[in-house]
């Protein structure tokens, strides 16, 4: 993927704003009769990929997810993966382009910036059925010293309400999942709802850094209807300096499981997600 | 010696709480590491993102480089922040 510059663009066909390479994409894939790879009538994807040339033209376009036969696959394989799939769509685009002098080298791995006291939520749906929803989505969540004040050193155990700590908690949901959406607005529901107390307790002490845990049971809800809610276990650990009581860094993790609503059968399965938290920058290595 | 053994007892017996304490954060922290995503899960974010197909084209023309471009036939949805 290095030489591309990637984005992407959501909308319909009637938009009165369509990019003219969208516009070019869909009257080609809505206007064909036959299959010729683009995918037959009523069996396309909502998803196109295409590539555009350093000026803006439109040099290929696929369809997101492949809809053919397996005998349309190269060398007569039964099965391809959708990752083989689209490096061997991308592969045409390239012998169209001339890539002379593009870099060449991988892209620094970019994490989303939370800022010098935010936190990174690493989210992760460990759905079975549908591999992509497993990728982990990370989330920053741009916190104040005031936000840290619950989380000041703990003399002794110490009880807190999570729905103090609401602001990073809500991140705890499925980002790539959109099945608890506003009808209207299609707008993915929020978490409106943490309830549960959390224990807060000194956790030792090792060169001269002071440790606490903070653990229990939290459950979320969402402002969608029918008091939607799941449950999981959160287990943190942070550190402190000898002398000041904000936290100095926090590592730990959420435990928990999603109930993924199927329509066509009308029932609940349940699909645990997890989730890595960090934050703050001066992080120790061996405690 | 009765006190001697009481406080024997005693400072035991806070050792005894301060290492669990500590095994339950070495616990929590390997945990943590085995959930926290390594950067072989994490390939999305090497991904050259612009947020915006405008912003895409205009750092193409002046890097002289190829767009790819995701088409969503959605009303909504941010794919470079992993939001369908």
């Amino acid at each position: 993927m290095r030489p591309f510059i990637a984005t992407s663009w959501h909308g319909h066909r009637n938009d009165p704003d369509l990019p003219g390479a969208v516009r070019t994409v869909w009257r080609e894939k809505f206007g064909r009769q036959s299959g010729d790879g683009h995918g037959l009538p009523g069996k396309q994807s909502n998803v196109d990929l295409a590539v555009l040339d350093a000026k803006g033209n439109l040099v290929h376009w696929f369809d997101g997810f492949r809809r053919m036969g397996g005998h349309h696959f190269p060398n007569g394989q039964r099965h391809e993966s959708l990752g083989d799939y689209t490096a061997r769509e991308l592969q045409k685009a390239t012998a169209e382009l001339h890539l002379e002098g593009t870099p060449k080298q991988e892209h620094p791995l970019k994490l989303p910036d939370p800022g010098l006291l935010g936190m990174r939520v690493f989210i992760t749906l460990l759905e079975e059925r549908m591999r992509a929803y497993r990728a982990p989505v990370v989330e920053a969540v741009d916190l104040t010293r005031n936000d840290w004040k619950p989380l000041a050193y703990p003399d002794r155990k110490k009880t807190i309400k999570a729905s103090l700590l609401k602001k990073w908690l809500s991140q705890l949901y499925p980002p790539g999942v959109m099945e608890r959406t506003d009808l209207q607005t299609k707008q993915v529901y929020r978490i409106s709802r943490i309830r549960g107390n959390l224990t807060l307790e000194p956790g030792g002490t090792f060169n001269n850094i002071r440790y606490a845990l903070l653990a229990g049971r939290i459950i979320l809800s969402d402002e969608g209807p029918n008091d939607f809610s799941y449950e999981g276990d959160i287990e943190i650990v942070l550190t402190y300096s000898k002398t000041r009581s904000m936290p100095q860094s926090l590592r730990g993790i959420f435990d928990g499981i999603y109930p993924r609503y199927n329509p066509i059968n009308r029932s609940f399965r349940e699909v645990p997600l997890l989730a890595a938290f960090e934050a703050l920058p001066m992080i120790d290595k061996n405690p | 010696m009765k006190k001697f053994l009481a406080f024997l007892a005693l400072s035991m017996l806070a050792m005894t709480v301060i290492r669990a304490q500590t095994s339950e954060v070495e616990s929590a922290l390997k945990r943590y590491a085995e959930l926290r995503p390594g950067d072989k899960d994490l390939a999305m974010y090497r991904i050259d993102w612009a947020p915006s197909l405008k912003e895409a084209q205009s750092r193409a023309l002046k890097e002289n480089r190829p767009v790819f471009l995701v088409i969503i036939h959605a009303k909504y949805g941010d794919l470079s922040s992993g939001h369908c």
